[in-house]
């Protein structure tokens, strides 16, 4: 049944694409198909008790699944979010031509995500991790315009920089502790020695899993990937793809480093730097799609506080569980109905930017409701789902402080808090230019645009959105049910008490991040964010941009940097010569001698001479041996002369040709021009004295060769036996 | 089955090759088909061989005491044989294609089938003399192949080529005459037949052993001998795909585990200042050839720089002088085999069908040329060492196996790591070239671009589904490699 949740949809990705290239209906009816058979699939997993089975053998170490509360929610999770936005997607790419890839990878991509989550050991858990970054990487670059390519190749770099990195520490910790089992890493890393390496592993697996979950300093793709890719692939790059990192890193925050306080300190603070970042971004950000992207970033800040805290709180860290599953969860479903909302105003718009599609959602009640529903949930409004994992995590910060009474928990505390009003404040921002502001010029067209999308996608989005109230309004049955089905994968301890997610000590830190979301937007989206042009507001973006890390360190360091030292490398023993790096390193000095002393004009003379001689110097040096080349080119290995016409009559070939001839000749044939044997048995005669001059050329250098070696033999006899 | 048949295995595609050799007049179909027969009838005598094992070896003759002519086939050799066997009538279908319009068609079809008894004698030779007699016959029947296209280039890569080899093969002959002189002439043995130093000063036999793995190396493109291997891309894509990504180069590394595990010896080498060279002339070598492969624009040479780096990977294991590091080493020999041939198949379709030659101008071909690049873009995920496929394996047991040794191997497990990066970079810049062109980029003339014949799609999708194959059920052939390092088989 596992290997039915992930072989299906691959299996199935074949007959979708071959359908495609048929018929475009019948492929989104079979695509839909499968996507809702793998959620029945997945909740029929959900309801059978716990299950674990595994090849031995396969690839090297083998593969190994099993399910348990955790896994069992996501699994349906995943079907979940892939039905809806595979529903939303048949309307969002009906003006496609390549869609057809598209859909064959989607379905890849599911079955290798449902891998990810159902792997026992991280090693499976990797296998399918990679297989999901490639064909994920077709979603990136769907478009094919300039940006996505860029884009695509962050990814992809990204991709595969992580995944080595993730496969060094995999290997460090099956090296160490002979295991790679998520559940036995814990046991295994108790009876190791040598701490040091375990966290080398550890930093290692956390580099490559953390890259796809968007950390800092490794989020540079998301913000740069979502807004690129098709709406409904944003959708699951945000609301799965990241959930499968934050799953490798839980895997060994739970397992390896069980409540290590410095493991989760690093997590904490990488947590909270990509928590407040990714607000930032947002905030700043004036495309729709890029401030969700941004907005992703943020919320996976909040998660990895709650996994930063598991390991702070050591045993009782039973809210940092709860909240950070429940958060994962959460933004999962934001995400996407965030993103359909953004599908939906793309397919009718084709732009994102807040300035062109400012007012397109007025008078669509339904879209208003969606997003509404949407914005306030991750906003973290009281009777929404949101609200409760905040809580929670805020609780778990809280709770930290009480145990440990760290300053630098107070300072999370007050981030995280901040971080929360900068939410409120860009979905703010965001549902003002969609649903509030009239748009200048367009308006007309906006509201005459009905029907703006087609019933199914209406019935997907309106789904989509209620969940959310839903699940918010019955959290004390329903999210409580689904945190205490994970306790068992984040080995947390008991809750203590029952947590009253409307009392007034829970509701204060929600109202507090509301207020300085609200004193936010008045006091700095609407006066320094916007801008007032011809007598209509619009919205700039201020973010400086020579601030992006990528274009700052990441490109210059990969595609200059290193290259250039293996390119020195590469020159000083490749088919470069030697002396053209150390050339041009006497040039650079010259230059630089010539600088320091330039504006006098005393030496300024001097100091050109001596830029002069560097030149003259690296020249000599660079041409030498070319020089040399040319030299035994025009001495020794001369060229022979070309025989001339008359060496030819003369020679025995031709002779012998000329007397077959004249016997042909007298039987009453002749031949003409080149057909006579006279010139045929010459230049047969002459090709293989060509053949053989060169041939002898190469065989007496193999036989000095050859010589020399026996002599060495004899040498070696003589003097030694 | 009794060794007697070695011999004759070996004889048949050599003697006919000779015979194809004088079908100067017969049509290029029937050359190539006659080509394709013989490999498909030696491939098929091998497997016999091969599942019904032979015992004992067979000697024809005696030239000298220490000097004999012998053939046996041991479990080194099996794998070997297996490898080669399998490969070797597909080439021959992808050249009965690729080969279509180009001159010299008897010389290029019996030259080709020559190599391969000469490439199985390598396989089955029973001592160091026979080998070494195979292994030169095997650079004299490839030296017209490289030649074949008779440019400029093709005889400026030939006279590089044979002098790299004959150069090597002095080097390496002076490595044999040390072994014969102090009596290791007899059968290849697991662990070594030179029983212990032959001199007071355990040097000499280093350098010896020294000079014979860079011999032997020459073949296997070792820094700084490795120069004539992207010259001889040159050659047509069957003859770069399968001698100068499988037969001979492996052919080198083949040599060097004979003469290191079965000559020498493991015990006597192993800690040795020989040792620590190689260790860091492959390791060099692999970050070195895939830096420069990084930088190649030219598609044949990239790959085969990659190969350059490859084969170190290769030798690396070898002389890690373990037997994890050799089981590793035969697995990376099979998975290098098969990704890289396919590599080349690839390449060698785009280059027949367009005539393109640079990575530029591989952009947007993916969609016309799919299966193609379907089987490209899987032999670069295996090369890159991507679970679950076969180039993951092998070099997981690389790294496990240097893990394993210390101090110098972990310089080889750092090249290794460094080596996966520039591999993806290297591969995937094809990849994407392919299928997601830049918008700018010049798709002129993709109109006209068709896939590949059947006879070069047949081999390609099999050897990219071997890729996948070998990766997810690599158990056996682990049991196999395994069994062969400790001497069991």
């Amino acid at each position: 049944m596992l290997y039915a949740l992930i072989f299906f949809p691959m299996a199935a990705a074949f007959a979708v694409w071959l359908t495609g290239r048929k018929n475009r209906r019948a492929r989104n009816l079979l695509a839909a198909g499968t996507t809702v058979i793998e959620l029945l699939l997945a909740v029929a997993v959900m309801l059978r008790p716990d299950m674990q089975t595994g090849i031995d053998g396969v690839v090297g170490l083998g593969i190994h699944f099993e399910t348990d509360g955790f896994r069992k929610v996501y699994l349906v999770v995943i079907a979940f979010l892939w039905t809806m936005t595979m529903l939303l997607g048949n309307e969002y790419f009906s003006h496609y031509t390549t869609e057809n890839r598209y859909y064959f990878f989607n379905l890849m991509t599911l079955g290798a995500t449902m891998g990810v989550f159902l792997a026992r050991d991280l090693f499976t858990a990797l296998i399918f991790f990679e297989i999901m970054s490639f064909t994920s990487y077709t979603w990136v670059i769907q478009e094919e315009t300039p940006a996505a390519t860029k884009a695509a190749n962050t990814y992809l770099a990204v991709a595969v920089i992580g995944g080595l990195a993730a496969l060094m520490g995999l290997f460090l910790l099956q090296f160490t502790l002979g295991t790679t089992e998520i559940c036995a890493l814990y046991d295994a890393a108790r009876a190791c020695d040598n701490k040091a390496i375990l966290y080398v592993a550890g930093g290692c697996v956390l580099f490559g899993f953390g890259a796809k979950a968007g950390m800092f300093p490794l989020h540079i793709w998301l913000p740069k990937a979502h807004p690129v890719a098709p709406a409904p692939a944003s959708a699951l790059l945000s609301g799965l793809l990241t959930k499968s990192g934050i799953f490798g890193m839980l895997a060994i925050t739970c397992n390896l480093f069980r409540n290590d306080p410095a493991w989760g300190a690093v997590i904490l603070a990488l947590g909270t730097v990509t928590m407040l970042l990714g607000a930032l971004l947002a905030l700043f950000s004036i495309d729709l799609k890029r401030t969700l992207a941004c907005s992703s970033v943020s919320q996976i800040g909040f998660i990895l506080i709650g996994i930063g805290m598991l390991g702070i709180l050591g045993e009782e860290n039973a809210l940092a569980a709860r909240g950070a599953l429940l958060h994962m969860l959460n933004h999962s479903l934001f995400k996407l109905v965030l993103f359909l909302c953004a599908a939906v105003v793309y397919m009718n718009l084709h732009a994102l930017n807040l300035n062109d599609v400012r007012g397109f959602g007025r008078r669509k009640p339904v879209l208003m409701l969606a997003f509404l529903l949407g914005a306030l949930g991750i906003g973290g409004v009281p009777l929404l789902n949101g609200y409760v994992s905040k809580t929670l995590l805020h609780e778990s910060i809280v709770e930290g402080i009480a145990a440990t009474g760290a300053f630098a928990l107070r300072a999370v505390e007050w981030i995280f808090l901040f971080s929360g009003g900068v939410t409120v404040a860009y979905m703010t921002k965001l549902f003002v230019a969609l649903f509030v502001e009239a748009h200048p010029t367009k308006q007309a067209a906006f509201d005459a645009k009905r029907p703006y999308m087609n019933r199914i996608s209406t019935a997907v989005l309106l789904l989509c959105a209620l969940a959310l109230p839903a699940l918010g309004l019955s959290a004390s049955v329903s999210m409580n049910a689904i945190a205490d089905l994970g306790t068992d994968f984040f080995r947390a301890g008991a809750l203590e008490h029952a947590v009253h997610y409307l009392s007034w000590e829970n509701l204060k830190g929600g109202l507090i991040s509301i207020a300085i979301g609200v004193a936010l937007y008045f006091g700095f989206v609407r006066t320094v964010l916007m801008k007032r042009e011809g007598g209509v507001r619009v919205y700039v973006n201020r973010w400086p941009e020579w601030l992006d890390l990528e274009e700052l360190l990441y490109r210059p360091l990969l595609l200059k940097w290193l290259p250039g030292a293996f390119g020195a490398i590469a020159a000083l023993f490749g088919e470069n010569r030697l002396s053209a790096p150390l050339a041009r390193g006497v040039l650079h000095g010259s230059e630089a001698v010539a600088a320091l002393f330039g504006k006098n004009k005393l030496t300024a003379p001097l100091a050109k001479g001596a830029m002069k001689l560097g030149l003259l110097l690296s020249h000599a040096l660079s041409d030498s041996l070319d020089a040399a080349i040319l030299l035994l080119r025009k001495t020794a290995y001369r060229e022979l002369a070309q025989p001339v016409e008359d060496e030819a009559r003369a020679s025995f070939s031709y002779r012998l040709g000329r007397q077959i001839d004249r016997i042909e000749q007298r039987h009453g044939k002749e031949a003409q021009g080149s057909r006579r044997y006279a010139e045929g048995v010459y230049r047969a005669h002459k090709t293989v004295r060509d053949t053989s001059h060169r041939l002898f050329g190469n065989l007496s250098f193999a036989l000095l060769m050859l010589v020399a070696a026996l002599c060495f033999v004899f040498f070696y006899m003589l003097i030694l036996h | 089955m009794s060794p007697f048949l070695l011999p004759i295995c070996i004889s048949i595609p050599f003697l006919s090759g000779l015979l194809l050799l004088a079908c100067k007049r017969a049509s290029f179909r029937a050359i190539a088909d006659a080509a394709l027969v013989l490999s498909f009838l030696t491939s098929a005598f091998c497997w016999m061989l091969l599942i019904s094992g032979v015992n004992g070896a067979y000697e024809p003759v005696r030239f000298a005491p220490a000097l004999a002519l012998s053939f046996s086939l041991d479990g080194l050799g099996r794998f070997f044989v297996g490898i080669v066997s399998v490969l070797w009538p597909l080439t021959v279908l992808y050249a009965r294609s690729y080969m279509k319009n180009e001159e010299h068609i008897a010389m290029f079809f019996g030259f080709f089938t020559v190599s391969y008894g000469a490439t199985l004698g390598v396989a089955m030779a029973d001592n160091l003399f026979t080998m070494y007699c195979f292994y030169e016959i095997l650079t004299l029947a490839t030296v017209p192949l490289v030649l074949q296209p008779m440019t400029k280039a093709a005889v400026h890569a030939t006279r590089m080529y044979f002098l790299f080899s004959i150069g090597g093969a002095a080097f390496a002959f002076a490595a044999m005459m040390f072994l014969l002189v102090n009596g290791a002439s007899g059968s290849f043995a697991p662990g070594g037949n030179l029983a212990a130093h032959p001199f007071a000063s355990r040097d000499v036999t280093y350098l010896f052993w020294l000079f014979g793995f860079l011999g032997f190396s020459v073949k296997a493109a070792i820094f700084p001998l490795h120069a004539w291997l992207p010259k001889a891309s040159v050659a047509p894509t069957p003859v770069t795909a399968l001698l100068h990504a499988v037969a001979v180069v492996k052919s080198g590394a083949f040599a060097v585990i004979r003469l290191t595990h079965y000559c020498f010896g493991v015990d006597l080498l192993s800690g040795s200042w020989a040792q620590t060279v190689a260790i860091l002339l492959a390791s060099f070598t692999i970050v070195y050839g895939s830096s420069i492969a990084v930088r190649e624009t030219h598609f044949k040479r990239r790959l085969a720089y990659s190969t350059v780096a490859n084969l170190s990977y290769i030798l690396f294991g070898a002389v890690l002088m373990t037997p994890a590091g050799l089981s590793a080493s035969l697995m990376h020999m099979a998975a290098h085999a098969n990704i890289k041939i396919l590599g080349f198949f690839c390449a060698g379709a785009v280059l027949h069908g367009t005539g393109r030659t640079s990575i530029y101008e591989l952009d947007g071909l993916g969609r016309r040329m799919p299966v193609t690049f379907a089987c490209f873009t899987l032999a670069s995920f295996a090369l890159m060492g991507l679970p679950p496929f076969s180039g993951f394996v092998s070099k997981w047991q690389l790294l496990t196996a240097a893990a394993q040794s210390s101090g110098i191997a972990y310089v080889g497990a750092g090249a290794l790591l460094l080596s996966a990066l520039l591999t993806a970079i290297y591969m995937l810049t094809c990849v994407r070239r392919a299928w997601f062109p830049a918008r700018d980029s010049n798709l002129d003339g993709l109109e006209t671009v068709h896939e590949a014949s059947w006879e070069m799609l047949v081999p390609m999708v099999l050897l990219a589904a071997a890729t996948l194959l070998c990766g997810v059920f690599a158990k056996p052939i682990l049991a196999a490699t395994d069994a062969i390092a400790f001497g069991l088989i």
